[in-house]
C-alpha cells in the first residue's frame, strides 16, 4: 500500500519536474539577468549606504541629545533628595574634630591640651 | 575554471530552477530573482564548492540559503517602515502572481496546492526526495537539518500529503 502511495507521489512530483522544465528560462538569458543585476548593484549600494549612514547620524544626535536632557534632570533630582537620619548623632564622636584635622607641634593650644 | 563551473551549473539549471520555485512558494518572480542571486554567488566565488558534498547537493543548499535570506529582506520591509530604503525596492510580495503563474495540469494543480500546505520543512524534504532524486541525508544537508529530523520530516509530510491529495479527489 505504501509502496504503491511512494510510487504515485512519484509520479505526481516527475510530471511537476516535465512541466517545470518545460517552463524554465533559459541558462544563458538568467546567467545575462544576473550579470546585469550586478552592474546595477554597486550604485544601489552605495545609495543605500549612504541613507543608512544618514539614518544612524540621526539616530545618535537624537540618542545624544535625549541623554543630555535626563543627565540635567538627575542632578537637579539628586540635589533635592538628600537624606539624614535621625540618629547620625551617634556616629559623632566626642572631640572628632581632632581627627579630622592635623595637628601642629609647638603651637599654643596643643601645648596646653597635651601638658 | 570558470567555463568548467558555468557547464556544471547549466547541466543542473533546470532542477535548480524546480527547487528555486519550491522555495519561493511556486513564484515564478520571486524564484527566478533567487536563482540570479544563487548564481552571481557561485560565479563570483562569495558561494565555494569544497568538495564536503556533491556538486548538485551544494549548489541547491546555496539556492535554499539565498531564498531564506530574500523571505527574511522581505520579512524585514514589511515590519520596519525604513528598511526598504536601505535594502532597496522589493522585486515581490512573496505570493504567486496570477500572470506569471505556471500554467498545469489538474493533477499538478492539485499536487503543488497541497504541498503548499504542508509545513515548510515536509515540503522541502519531499521536493528534494521526490523531485530532485536526493537521499533523505542529502536532503538533510541541502535542508541544514540532522538526518533524523530529515528521515520524521519526510515520512510525515508524505503522510500528510497522501491525506490532503485524498481530500482534494473528493
Amino acid at each position: 500500500m505504501i509502496e504503491r502511495d511512494d510510487h504515485q507521489l512519484r509520479k505526481g512530483f516527475e510530471a511537476l519536474r516535465r512541466e517545470d522544465a518545460a517552463c524554465t528560462p533559459p541558462f544563458g538569458a538568467t546567467v545575462a539577468a544576473a550579470r546585469a543585476r550586478q552592474a546595477t548593484v554597486p550604485r544601489h549600494r552605495a545609495l543605500r549606504l549612504a541613507a543608512a549612514a544618514v539614518v544612524a547620524v540621526v539616530a545618535v544626535v537624537v540618542v545624544s541629545i535625549s541623554r543630555e536632557r535626563d543627565g540635567v534632570r538627575r542632578q537637579i533630582d539628586l540635589a533635592t533628595v538628600r537624606w539624614h537620619a535621625p540618629t547620625d548623632f551617634l556616629l559623632k564622636l566626642p572631640g572628632d574634630e581632632l581627627l579630622r584635622s592635623v595637628p601642629q607641634l609647638g603651637s599654643r593650644g596643643l601645648d596646653r591640651r597635651t601638658l | 575554471m570558470a567555463a568548467d563551473l558555468t557547464a556544471e551549473l547549466e547541466q543542473l539549471h533546470a532542477a535548480a530552477f524546480g527547487w528555486a520555485l519550491s522555495c519561493c512558494g511556486w513564484d515564478r518572480t520571486a524564484a527566478e530573482d533567487v536563482l540570479q542571486a544563487s548564481y552571481l554567488k557561485l560565479l563570483d566565488g562569495r558561494a565555494r564548492f569544497d568538495g564536503r558534498s556533491s556538486f548538485r547537493t551544494f549548489v541547491l543548499g546555496v539556492i535554499a540559503r539565498t531564498a531564506r535570506e530574500a523571505r527574511r529582506r522581505s520579512a524585514l520591509r514589511r515590519w520596519l517602515p525604513l528598511a526598504s530604503v536601505v535594502l532597496g525596492p522589493e522585486a515581490e510580495d512573496g505570493r504567486p502572481d496570477p500572470a506569471t503563474a505556471l500554467a498545469r495540469a489538474d493533477d499538478t494543480t492539485r499536487l503543488v496546492r497541497a504541498l503548499e500546505r504542508l509545513s515548510a520543512r515536509q515540503r522541502q524534504v519531499l521536493h528534494l526526495v521526490f523531485y530532485e532524486d536526493l537521499t533523505i541525508a542529502e536532503a538533510a544537508a541541502v535542508a541544514g537539518i540532522s538526518v533524523g529530523t530529515a528521515r520524521t520530516h519526510y515520512e510525515r509530510g508524505k503522510a500528510a500529503l497522501r491525506k490532503l491529495l485524498e481530500k482534494e479527489q473528493e
